[in-house]
């Protein structure tokens, strides 16, 4: 298999790879840039626990072929946080016990990031269909639209909250 | 699940592609939204050893209004043809059912070009395309040609288009005032549901308001391809429309379908389901065709 040079721009940071074809965008990520954040889950679109921001649409990483992402734009859980302040949506996934095990989080983040950057205050039901392509096994969702929403206000009232 | 090894070529155009389509005499295959192919490749049903991503191939990228008719690019996402807002009256059957395919995530991926291609029974977007009357324009290195969507389908996951070929557009015509359309998918869940039975419609109404000018009515799930339903849509025609006359028509359409019975859901169940569906839809059909 010819090797084929990429280049990423992840979490604002130009990374340059040589990928073999059948190296998915979530195996790039994890095993070669070391960003453990998205999960790999089912591997065939199902979970979402893979989800990241191909030029700010949310996606299934483990259906991109990283050479398939050559010169895009990715966001990953990692590019949330600001230093030590976390993004809106994590604090808010902690303060409203929205994480369990943790498994379905980062590509639950994700998509709700996604909707949050086009809409200040979707609806209980907006928020269900974005993270509708993201499976819990543990939460029931409840506790996790409530944090989006909690999440959407805190941003709509100034911005992101100290954590 | 690993993926399986194979080359991979990234033409920059159509001209490109059909270099390497050619050269490879139809063995290579072509890799657009990956939603469909990469599933497959992991699950080891196919193992093309050649593949030609289309991702650098601008020309089939775009939705263009001209001349009475639209052209959509094959590489179109479900998620942007979901949004087609400028054109809704003409696209707006096409948008309902672009909403409806697989999860947000999916949608930013998956192409309509992809959709039509993998030839699925179930599959969403061939039903608005249907009801519109589009035809695909298939394209290699010995030119393109036009070929209406009802005789693209060949069978479960076949289509006529031959494999040194590459879907590069849909086009359909511009649609007359009065027309509105509809699209009703049932799944054993809400999201990430490929169809049970799924069913589009689309009417045109005279200038009355009421008369039916033009009925169309398609249906997946119920037959080894998505398919007209032509018994429906005679019920229909030169009829004042009604809810009552649309339950007439759903009767006809359970005459249109083949459902199979599968673990999903029995045959007698689905054709129960074509008439419930093809009634919703031509109810929603008509609302927004009194809107227009
Ligand atoms: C979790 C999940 C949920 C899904 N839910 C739905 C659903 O609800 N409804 C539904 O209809 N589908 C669903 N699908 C199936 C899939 O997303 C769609 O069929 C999609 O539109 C395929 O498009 P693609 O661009 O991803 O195709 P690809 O996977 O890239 O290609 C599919 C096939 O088409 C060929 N092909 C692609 N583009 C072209 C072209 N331009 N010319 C010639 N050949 C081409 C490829 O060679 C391949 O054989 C789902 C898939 C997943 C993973
Ligand atoms: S691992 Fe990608 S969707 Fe499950
Ligand atoms: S917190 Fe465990 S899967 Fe969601």
């Amino acid at each position: 298999m010819k090797k084929h040079p990429i280049r990423l721009n992840v979490n604002g940071t130009e990374y340059d790879l040589l990928v073999a074809p059948n190296r998915t965008l979530t195996q790039a990520l994890r095993e070669d840039l070391g960003l453990t954040g998205a999960k790999h889950g089912c591997g065939v679109g199902d979970c979402g626990s893979c989800t990241v921001l191909l030029n700010g649409a949310p996606v299934n990483s483990c259906l991109v072929l990283a050479v398939q992402a050559d010169g895009s734009n990715i966001t990953t859980i990692e590019g949330l946080a600001e230093g030590t302040s976390l993004h809106p949506l994590q604090t808010s996934f902690i303060e409203k016990g929205a994480i369990q095990c943790g498994f379905c989080t980062p590509g639950m983040i994700m998509s709700a990031k996604a909707l949050l950057d086009h809409s200040d205050r979707p609806t209980a039901r907006e928020i269900r269909e974005a993270l509708s392509g993201n499976l819990c096994r543990c939460t029931g969702y409840q506790k996790i639209v409530e944090a989006v929403s909690d999440a959407a206000e805190n941003m709509s009232r100034g911005g992101r909250k100290e954590s | 699940m690993l993926l399986p090894a194979f080359e991979y070529h990234r033409p920059t155009g159509l001209a490109e592609a059909f270099e390497v389509l050619d050269h490879y005499a139809g063995k290579a295959r072509v890799l657009a939204g990956g939603t469909d192919l990469l599933v497959n490749m992991k699950r080891k049903t196919v193992a093309p050893k050649q593949l030609v991503g289309l991702e650098r191939v601008a020309e089939l990228l775009g939705v263009r209004a001209g001349n009475g008719r639209i052209e959509i690019g094959a590489r179109e996402t479900a998620a942007r043809l979901a949004g087609a807002g400028g054109i809704a009256r003409d696209l707006g059957v096409l948008a309902m059912a672009a909403a409806k395919l697989g999860s947000p995530q999916v949608r930013n991926l998956a192409t309509i070009g992809g959709n039509l291609c993998t030839a699925r029974p179930a599959a969403d977007m061939p039903l608005p395309l249907l009801v519109l009357d589009a035809r695909v324009v298939l394209a290699g290195s010995a030119g393109e040609r036009e070929v209406g969507l009802d005789a693209f389908f060949a069978g479960p996951g076949q289509t006529v288009a031959q494999p040194k070929e590459i879907l590069t557009k849909v086009v359909i015509d511009r649609a007359e005032p009065g027309t509105g359309g509809g699209f009703v998918k049932l799944g054993l869940r809400r999201t990430l549901e490929i169809a049970l039975v799924n069913a589009a419609a689309l009417l045109t109404l005279d200038v009355d308001g009421k008369t039916i000018k033009k009925a169309r009515v398609a249906l997946g799930a119920v037959a080894p391809t998505p398919i007209r339903a032509p018994e429906a849509e005679r019920v229909l025609l030169g009829k004042v429309a009604s809810d009552e006359l649309f339950a007439h028509a759903g009767e006809a359409a359970k005459q249109d379908a083949r459902p199979i019975t599968d673990h999903r859901g029995s045959a007698t169940f689905r054709l129960e389901m074509v008439s419930v569906l093809t009634r919703r839809a031509l109810h929603q059909a008509w609302e927004n065709a009194r809107e227009q």
